[in-house]
C-alpha cells in the first residue's frame, strides 16, 4: 500500500515540476474556454468509464479506490454536504495550498478529464454522514500534553513533525485514527525516518530532509537541522516506521483519541491565514 | 607645444602599427564547413553537433585532464541565464566561444574561457505554446557563420553567430495544434535537419531538411505512414485516420554516416499514448528507428522498436554509430539503448537487428525474437482496471544522451530500474488537447536509477553506480579513460573501465543535459549545463 500512497505524492511533486514553466501559458488556454457551472458529463455512460479510471489513476491512492477517503478526504459525501460542481472543479484545478493536494496542469489534465471524474465520483454511494462526536476543547489539551512538542498548531508547537494547522482539510478522520493507532504507516516525504551511525560509533536518529550520492541532510530528534557526508558514516539506514509513537489504548483512550480527532478535525488553516 | 605634437604623432605611429600587427596575427574568423562537421572531433578543441561527432559517440580524444589528476578539477566560471526552466541543451564550442541555447527560446554567445556573455538571442514567443513537458531546446546546429535552432512555436531559424540575429525564419507546422521544436538540428552538408514534438497532443510527426542558405524546405519525411506510403497498412482499426494524429515526434537529432549518406532518427511514441484500440498494427515508423537518404530524405531501411506502442515508449534516445568486431567480421552498426528497455545493436546499412538484450527488468516484452520483433508478455496492455508493467513510461533510459568509449567497447547509459501501473481509457482527438488515452502512476518504492556500463560486444552489463535520484544526466566519456556522468545536482567523473567513482562537484541544481569537453589556450574545459547554470571546470592550476 505503501508503495501506492508514495507514488500519488511523488506523482504530485513531478506533476508541480513539470508544471511550473508552462503554467503562464497554460493558463492563456484556460481562459479561452468558458466553463459550465453543472456538469456536462454528468449521468453519461461513458464519461463515467472514462472518469472512472481517470480516478483510480490519479486520484485513488489519496482518496481510496470507493473515494471514501483515506489519506485525503470523502469525496463520495461532497455534494450532499452542499458542495456544488463548480467548487469540486476548482479545488481540482487550482490545488488546495498547504496540502498534498496539488493543482491540476492543464497542458496534462484537461479540463473534460476533470468533468469526467466528477461524473464517475457522483455514481459512488456516499457514506452516511456521522454526526460529529468528541470534545474538541479535550481533544486540543490532549494534543497540547501528547503531540505538540513535535507538530506545530498555528504558528506553536515542534517542527520534527510536520505542521498540522490544516489537518483537518487534509486527512480524513478515518486516516487520522490510523495514524495514532499504529495501523496506516504513510509519512510525508521530508519526514522519511533515519538512523545514521557516524565512523566514531555514534548513532543519531531522526528524518531525512534530502539525500544524494555523497551527503545526507537530516533533522535529529532534537530538531537540529545537520548535514552529513557519507564518507564519514558507516551507516546510513531508512526504516519503514514512522519517528512518531504509536498511540495505543494503553496510551490513549478511545475517548481521548475521539476527542483529540474532533479537534483535528477543525483545523483548517483559518487561524493561520489570519495571523 | 611642437615636441608635444610630435610625440603624440608618434605615439599614434606606434599604436597604429601595433595594431595592424595584432591584425595580421589574429587568425580569421573561422567559417565551419560541412567537412569540419563531417571531422567531428577530430579537431577536438571544438564540439561542433549535439552528440559531439555524426556518430554520437561523445567521446573527445582530449587528455590533459585524467583518471589520475581528475581529483584537481575545479570551477572555473559560472553563467546564469537569468531565466525561468532549465538547460537541455548541448553546447557547442568553436574559437573560443560557447553557443549554447536555453529554456524559453533563449540562446547565448560565451566567452569559453571566463563565461562572459557575448550575445544574447531571445525569440518572442505567442501565447497559447503547446508542449508537454517543459519549454526547453537541446542545442544550436551550426554551418558557416550561422547557427540554426528550433523553436518552441514549431519554426526553424538561423541566426548569426557574430550577432545573434535571425538571418532566416521558416515555419515548420502550425503550433496551435500540439507542435513545438525542441530537438537541435543536425547540419549535412547544406542542408539543415530537424523534427517536431507533440506525440502527447495526436500530432503526425515529420523530419525536414531545409536549405542552410535560404530556409527552404528541401524534403519531408512523414513518421507515421499515410495513404499510398509503405507501411500505411500498419494503421488499422476504428480510426481510419488515426494515422493523422499517430505522433511519432522527433525530439533529439539524429546521426549521420557519410559514407553512406544515411542520416538516422529515434522516433517517437504512438498516439493516443495508453489506448491503441482505434489504431490496431504496427502503427509505422512510431517507436522506430528510420535511415533516410541525407540529400532526398527517402526511407531507406526501418526497424521499429515497439510495434504498437501503448506504453510511450518512445524512440528518440541517441543512435550511436560504431564500427565493431562482431564474430570476426567488422560490421558497421548503430548502437541503441531505447527507452523500452532493451539495447539493440543494428547492422547500419542494412537495417538488420545483429543483437537485443534488455539492459534493466522489462515485462511488456520478453525478448526480441531472431526475425526483430519482441516477444510480448501477456497482461501488459494498459487497462481501466490499472496493469502494472516494467519500466514505467519513463523508461529504461530516456533523452539523456549516452556515451560510448571505442577504446574500451562500453556504453554509458543512465539507465533507470522502474515500473509503473497503465491505465487507459478512451479519448476524441481536439487539435492541440492533450491526446493520450490514459496516464500511469509511477511505483516510485520499485525505482532506482544509475549510471550502467554496457559492453557492447556481448550486450552484457559491465558495472554501475548506483544514483540516490532519478538521474536525466547525459554521458562524455574521454580518450584518457573518464567518464562524466552525474545525478541530485552532482557532477561526477569515474573511471570508465572500472566504474569507480574519482571526482564530485554539487552544482546546485538538477541535471538535465550531459556535459561536453573542449579546450582553449591549452587547456582543457569539461562544461555542464545545470538547472540554468552553465558550470566550467579545468585542472587547478599550479
Amino acid at each position: 500500500m505503501r508503495g501506492t500512497l508514495s507514488v500519488v505524492v511523488a506523482a504530485a511533486s513531478i506533476a508541480i515540476s513539470l508544471g511550473c514553466a508552462t503554467s503562464a501559458f497554460a493558463q492563456d488556454r484556460g481562459r479561452a474556454e468558458q466553463r459550465p457551472a453543472k456538469n456536462p458529463y454528468e449521468g453519461k455512460a461513458e464519461a463515467i468509464t472514462n472518469g472512472g479510471a481517470m480516478f483510480r489513476t490519479r486520484c485513488a491512492g489519496c482518496h481510496g479506490p470507493d473515494a471514501h477517503g483515506y489519506l485525503g478526504p470523502d469525496l463520495t459525501g461532497f455534494w450532499a454536504a452542499g458542495g456544488t460542481d463548480d467548487r469540486m472543479f476548482d479545488i481540482v484545478r487550482k490545488g488546495i495550498p498547504g496540502t498534498e493536494m496539488i493543482a491540476a496542469d492543464p497542458m496534462r489534465v484537461l479540463d473534460r478529464d476533470i468533468w469526467q471524474v466528477m461524473a464517475y465520483i457522483r455514481t459512488l454511494n456516499a457514506v452516511p454522514a456521522t454526526a460529529p462526536s468528541g470534545d474538541a476543547a479535550n481533544g486540543a489539551q490532549v494534543f497540547r500534553a501528547n503531540c505538540s512538542s513535535c507538530h506545530m498548531v498555528n504558528a506553536r508547537g515542534g517542527q520534527l513533525g510536520p505542521d498540522l494547522s490544516r489537518i483537518g482539510s487534509a486527512r480524513p478522520r478515518a486516516g487520522l485514527h490510523a495514524k495514532l493507532r499504529g495501523t496506516g504507516n504513510f509519512i510525508r516525504p521530508g519526514y522519511e525516518p533515519v538512523t545514521i551511525v557516524t565512523r566514531a560509533g555514534e548513532r543519531i536518529r531522526g528524518v531525512r530532509k534530502n539525500e544524494d550520492e555523497f551527503s545526507i541532510q537530516i533533522m535529529d530528534m532534537r530538531e537540529r537541522l545537520q548535514g552529513y557526508l557519507k564518507d564519514n558514516l558507516s551507516e546510513v539506514r531508512l526504516e519503514k516506521q514512522s519517528v512518531m509513537p504509536v498511540y495505543g489504548p494503553d496510551r490513549l483512550s478511545d475517548r481521548d483519541l475521539n476527542d483529540l480527532l474532533q479537534y483535528l478535525a477543525g483545523l483548517r488553516g483559518a487561524d493561520a491565514t489570519s495571523r | 607645444m611642437r615636441a608635444v605634437n610630435v610625440r603624440v604623432l608618434q605615439v599614434a605611429i606606434v599604436a597604429i602599427a601595433a595594431s595592424w600587427t595584432l591584425a595580421a596575427q589574429a587568425p580569421a574568423p573561422t567559417q565551419v564547413t560541412a567537412q569540419d562537421l563531417r571531422d567531428g572531433l577530430k579537431n577536438p578543441t571544438r564540439w561542433l553537433n549535439y552528440g559531439g561527432d555524426y556518430g554520437n559517440q561523445r567521446y573527445s580524444p582530449l587528455t590533459q585532464i585524467t583518471p589520475a589528476n581528475v581529483s584537481r578539477l575545479t570551477a572555473q566560471w559560472q553563467f546564469q541565464t537569468d531565466t525561468l526552466g532549465k538547460f537541455e541543451a548541448t553546447p557547442l564550442v568553436l574559437d573560443g566561444v560557447v553557443y549554447v541555447t536555453g529554456p524559453l527560446d533563449t540562446g547565448w554567445a560565451i566567452d569559453a574561457r571566463t563565461g562572459r556573455q557575448i550575445w544574447r538571442y531571445r525569440r518572442e514567443l505567442p501565447p497559447g505554446l503547446i508542449a508537454c513537458c517543459g519549454l526547453v531546446n537541446r542545442g544550436f546546429g551550426v554551418l558557416g557563420d550561422r547557427l540554426f535552432k528550433t523553436t518552441l512555436d514549431a519554426h526553424i531559424v538561423a541566426i548569426s553567430r557574430k550577432t545573434g540575429a535571425i538571418e532566416w525564419d521558416t515555419p515548420m507546422v502550425n503550433y496551435r495544434h500540439g507542435y513545438s521544436g525542441t530537438t537541435a538540428p543536425l547540419v549535412v552538408k547544406d542542408k539543415v535537419i530537424a523534427g517536431v514534438a507533440g506525440a502527447e497532443y495526436g500530432i503526425r510527426g515529420f523530419i525536414d531538411a531545409y536549405d542552410a542558405n535560404t530556409g527552404k524546405q528541401v524534403w519531408r519525411f512523414y513518421t507515421t505512414a499515410g495513404p499510398g506510403d509503405p507501411g500505411h497498412g500498419t494503421w488499422r482499426g476504428t480510426d481510419q485516420k488515426a494515422w493523422e494524429n499517430g505522433g511519432g515526434s522527433i525530439w533529439v537529432p539524429g546521426a549521420y554516416d557519410p559514407e553512406l549518406n544515411l542520416t538516422y532518427w529515434g522516433t517517437g511514441n504512438a498516439g493516443p499514448d495508453y489506448n491503441g484500440s482505434a489504431r490496431e498494427g504496427d502503427n509505422l515508423y512510431t517507436a522506430s528507428i528510420v535511415a533516410l537518404d541525407a540529400d532526398t530524405g527517402a526511407l531507406k531501411w526501418h526497424y521499429q522498436f515497439t510495434p504498437h506502442d501503448i506504453w510511450d515508449y518512445d524512440s528518440t534516445q541517441m543512435p550511436v554509430l560504431a564500427d565493431l568486431t562482431l564474430g570476426g567480421q567488422l560490421r558497421k552498426v548503430v548502437l541503441f539503448a531505447n527507452r523500452n528497455g532493451f539495447f539493440y545493436v543494428l547492422d547500419r546499412a542494412t537495417g538488420k537487428l545483429i543483437r537485443a538484450k534488455p539492459f534493466i527488468q522489462t515485462t511488456w516484452a520478453k525478448e526480441i525474437r531472431p526475425d526483430g520483433r519482441p516477444m510480448l508478455e501477456p497482461n501488459s496492455v494498459p487497462s481501466e482496471d490499472g496493469t502494472k508493467v516494467c519500466p514505467d513510461q519513463t523508461g529504461g533510459t530516456n533523452w539523456m544522451p549516452p556515451s560510448f568509449s571505442p577504446s574500451l567497447n562500453l556504453l554509458f547509459v543512465t539507465a533507470r530500474e522502474s515500473c509503473g501501473v497503465f491505465f487507459s481509457w478512451k479519448e476524441d482527438y481536439a487539435a492541440g488537447d492533450a491526446y493520450r488515452g490514459g496516464a500511469v502512476q509511477r511505483l516510485v518504492d520499485e525505482q532506482y536509477s544509475m549510471l550502467r556500463a554496457i559492453d557492447v560486444l556481448t550486450g552484457e552489463k559491465r558495472w554501475e553506480f548506483p544514483y540516490a535520484n532519478q538521474s536525466w544526466t547525459g554521458v562524455l566519456s574521454t580518450a584518457s579513460g573518464l567518464v562524466f556522468a552525474g545525478s541530485s545536482g552532482n557532477v561526477i567523473a569515474f573511471e570508465g573501465k572500472s566504474g569507480k567513482q574519482l571526482w564530485h562537484f554539487q552544482t546546485g541544481s538538477t541535471l538535465y543535459a550531459g556535459a561536453i569537453t573542449y579546450m582553449v589556450d591549452d587547456r582543457q574545459y569539461v562544461l555542464m549545463p545545470s538547472g540554468t547554470t552553465l558550470t566550467a571546470f579545468a585542472l587547478a592550476a599550479f
